[in-house]
């Protein structure tokens, strides 16, 4: 990432949104931004024009172990600034709002999350499994995920069948 | 030197048969039963002439395709030119297992091929392969060639209902679309031969092109609009929209495998001869002719995208109908004009 | 009273024309579709669970397996992200070289939809065509790499090898030829009544509707928006060549066609100047073996064919990625399809598949 969104910038959005947090001291924070303000935080920073973040370029989930972390990267085209915003969730019921009212173009990568990772979207036009089987059990990105071996494999013996 | 003469006059095969004939007489001396045998060559001999034409345009088309596409084509079945390919082909097809879909109207299903390979067989049978020599020389033969090749419609539906697949649905009822929408235009483009020649009898016509000028010098838009309905009816590209493999996979075809698949081909390549036969009949360049425009044909369906099923429906009815209709009109008024001279 | 039904038509995975194995169920009335939904995932190899367990420097062939006909481009976004977390300077040559395969692979790849295009309106010559030269562009990358396919020639800190030294002229040979095989294009296809008819004003989209599913790439550049990631980013030395971006007018499947078809001389010309202005020196940056970025988490991206191509790596400090998140391009743009497909007829549905060019190994990752 080449130009990050000035520090100026940040504090407006934390003044605008108190429970943002993010680490002044680091060159490039991510804002952190409660469950429950996502959808507020990326339509303001979509609309208010000192921001104009039209782009939602990236939208994964991380998987730390005790948290989930969600990340949304937007992108300022006609400025060239990106900012990143996190979300921090529970690592038992992972749920979060869906962004796709404010970037309907979240749809597939709200879906995939869900599907490798497990992140519950509320308010999502149509959440299913994307990549794996309908009735595939686990989310296979999730660090506590062990792989079971194929059913069908068969181990060969030493000396023929 | 008389037998040369009476070639002349008769052509070859009206002289064969009229020599095979004379030696039936020596052996049967009945009318009846040399009648019958002599049926029986025909019927044997127009087959024959099926069977070879599929043969050897399966191996044109695969090589003109392949020259076209900047590739060698067939080489390694019966030489270096692959000569064999397509009897490799016709086997290949013969020795694979006949699968039957699940939930088939089986009946239907079986009958589909059988009989899409009847009309295109029968056709034949009017065809003037050279002078004198129609199996049947009736008198309405083109009007009864046309009422024939249009039986082909209701094969491809059968297939396609019978098929329990969608595809091949799809395909059965654009097969109806396509064929009834084409057939207007080109009917309406053979009736200016037809006036022109005043008669519906093909050896009449064929007659009438060995002292005129040919017909497609005298009616060359007839010709290429003939040229455009006779790609439709033989589902070749750009209106291949029957089979379509890149949208409903084969369509009517999609279920079928060896034999009643190679049925289903064996029709598409004795609609292709037929087709290509129709508007040049046969004078002493006959078979020339037929390859020239059979090449057409597989020239068209390489090189050409194929079209939509509005567009081609569109361009049927708004295109191909009025032209041919202005071109029946201005025969008439030639050939009054004519008279009036 | 005789009534119409609509029906569901499942087109794939085992289809000629999805590309791979993509499955769209079209909602259809008649040949009139109602609805078409994308199902992916049926070749999910799950290339980012694997990332996670390789080290930096292996997670290279992976990426090959993403888009597999523009592999050079997939491990150009990789070796960038890497780069960019373990801040390793690429010698300049090496960045040169990086152009030169990644716009030849450009343009490989866009042959392949020329190709493919083609093929789905049925003219299967203009395939064969496209395959042939596309074998010209593969023999270059054989004397580069010895690959044609999965090529692993970007490595993290700069490129395997150098170039070989008859490359120039190979090269040189190529870009020689690329107007003649292009104006066999324009003869066969570009030219062709039906070919035009086929693609005018088919599956139409406006740009607010391409914003909104946020497509990249060829596909937003035909609606007319002139997002080039090498243009916006500027990464690499693409700052220092100059390549316009051609953009369409009506994004329908036509300006889909002629974008890719146009971004290919764009392609040429860059490889022309990057083969000329080529700097002597080092092929590779010097970096420990066993690479430990710092703790931290980059999301870098580069203009892939099929457009932006990210990659999100987040690292614990150890030699393992903790986290590799890819966008796929052909992924997301997937998401159009259905305002693409919408009260369009069957045969077009095939254009619309072939237009947004989505590529089943990235898709389903």
């Amino acid at each position: 990432m080449k130009a990050y969104i000035d520090a100026s910038l940040l504090a407006i959005l934390k003044e605008k949104f108190p429970s943002a947090e993010y680490d002044s001291e680091a060159t490039q924070p991510a804002v952190y931004v409660p469950a429950a303000e996502i959808v507020a935080v990326l339509s303001f920073l979509r609309d208010d024009e000192r921001f104009a973040f039209a782009r939602l370029e990236n939208l994964t989930a991380v998987d730390y172990k005790t948290y989930f972390e969600m990340v949304y990267h937007l992108f300022n085209w006609t400025a060239g600034v990106w900012i990143t915003v996190k979300v921090k969730l529970d690592h038992e019921q992972p749920m979060v709002a869906s962004v796709t009212g404010v970037f309907p173009g979240a749809e597939f990568e709200e879906r995939e999350v869900y599907d490798l990772m497990g992140v519950g979207f509320t308010g999502h036009p149509d959440l299913r499994r994307i990549l794996l089987a309908d009735d595939f059990e686990g989310h296979p990105l999730r660090k506590d995920y062990v792989q079971i071996m194929p059913p069908h494999v068969r181990r060969i013996e030493k000396g023929g069948r | 030197m008389e037998i040369w003469n009476t070639i002349m006059e008769q052509g070859v095969l009206a002289t064969a048969s009229e020599i095979l004939r004379w030696f039936f007489m020596l052996v049967f001396a009945s009318e009846l039963i040399v009648d019958i045998i002599m049926k029986g060559i025909g019927i044997g001999a127009i087959l024959g002439v099926i069977s070879v034409a599929a043969i050897v345009f399966t191996y044109a088309e695969r090589k003109v395709c392949a020259f076209m596409q900047v590739r060698i084509g067939p080489n390694r079945v019966g030489g270096r030119y692959g000569l064999l390919q397509s009897i490799a082909d016709m086997l290949k097809l013969m020795s694979k297992e006949d699968i039957i879909p699940e939930g088939c109207d089986r009946v239907v299903w079986a009958l589909a091929p059988m009989l899409l390979f009847v009309p295109s067989a029968l056709i034949y049978a009017f065809f003037p392969f050279d002078k004198g020599a129609a199996f049947a020389d009736v008198n309405v033969g083109v009007f009864l060639m046309l009422a024939i090749s249009s039986q082909a419609v209701l094969p491809f539906l059968m297939s396609g209902y019978a098929s329990n697949s969608k595809y091949a649905f799809i395909g059965g009822i654009r097969t109806v679309a396509q064929m009834l929408s084409y057939e207007a235009p080109m009917v309406f483009s053979l009736l200016g031969v037809v006036m022109l020649s005043g008669s519906m009898r093909m050896c009449d016509i064929v007659e009438a092109q060995s002292q005129q000028l040919w017909f497609i010098l005298m009616q060359p838009i007839a010709f290429v609009v003939f040229v455009i309905s006779a790609t439709a009816e033989t589902n070749r590209t750009p209106f291949d929209l029957v089979e379509d493999e890149s949208e409903i996979v084969a369509g009517p075809f999609a279920e079928y495998s060896g034999m009643r698949w190679a049925l289903f081909f064996l029709a598409e390549y004795a609609n292709l001869l037929s087709v290509s036969i129709l508007f040049l009949p046969g004078v002493v360049w006959f078979g020339l002719k037929v390859l020239a425009m059979v090449f057409v044909f597989m020239w068209f369906r390489w090189t050409f995208p194929r079209t939509r099923i509005d567009q081609m429906l569109a361009f049927s009815w708004k295109v191909l109908l009025p032209l041919a209709l202005a071109n029946v009109l201005f025969t008439g008024v030639g050939i009054y004009a004519r008279q009036w001279m | 009273m005789p009534q119409t039904e609509t029906y569901t038509l499942s087109m794939g995975p085992q289809h000629p024309s999805t590309h791979g194995v993509l499955q769209v169920r079209l909602d259809l009335d008649g040949e009139t579709i109602l609805k078409a939904t994308p199902y992916m995932g049926y070749l999910h190899r799950g290339i980012e669970k694997l990332l996670e367990s390789r080290t930096y420097v292996q997670g290279v062939p992976y990426t090959d397996r993403l888009d597999y006909v523009s592999s050079m481009n997939n491990n150009l976004g990789y070796c960038r992200a890497v780069e960019e977390l373990a801040q390793i300077e690429v010698p300049e040559r090496a960045e040169y070289i990086r152009v030169i395969v990644a716009e030849l692979n450009r343009i490989a790849s866009h042959l392949v939809f020329i190709g493919s295009l083609a093929i789905d309106l049925g003219a299967s010559t203009g395939m064969l065509y496209a395959f042939r030269d596309r074998e010209k562009v593969l023999d270059l990358f054989d004397l580069v790499c010895g690959a044609r396919m999965t090529f692993h020639y970007i490595r993290v800190g700069g490129v395997s090898a150098d170039l070989p030294p008859e490359f120039a002229a190979k090269c040189d040979e190529f870009l020689k030829v690329l107007p003649e095989f292009m104006q066999e294009y324009e003869d066969i296809l570009t030219g062709n009544e039906i070919f035009q008819y086929r693609l005018k004003g088919t599956s139409r989209m406006t740009k607010e509707q391409a914003l909104s599913h946020n497509m990249t790439g060829p596909n937003i550049r035909a609606v007319g928006i002139p997002f080039d990631i090498r243009k916006v980013d500027g990464y690499g030395v693409y700052p220092k060549l100059a390549f316009d971006v051609p953009v369409g007018e009506n994004g329908d499947n036509w300006d889909r066609y002629r974008v890719r078809y146009l971004e290919i001389y764009e392609s040429a010309k860059l490889v022309r100047q990057a083969l000329d202005g080529l700097p002597e020196g080092d092929f590779m940056a010097k970096f420990p073996k066993a690479l430990r970025p710092p703790k931290g988490e980059v999301y870098s991206r580069t203009e892939g064919t099929r457009g932006e191509l990210g990659f999100y790596i987040v690292s614990d400090g150890g030699p393992k990625p903790y986290r590799v998140h890819i966008r796929r391009p052909s992924f997301i743009n997937l998401q159009g399809l259905d305002d693409m497909c919408r009260g369009m007829l069957i045969g077009d549905s095939v254009a619309a598949f072939s237009a947004i060019d989505p590529l089943m190994g990235e898709v389903d990752c």
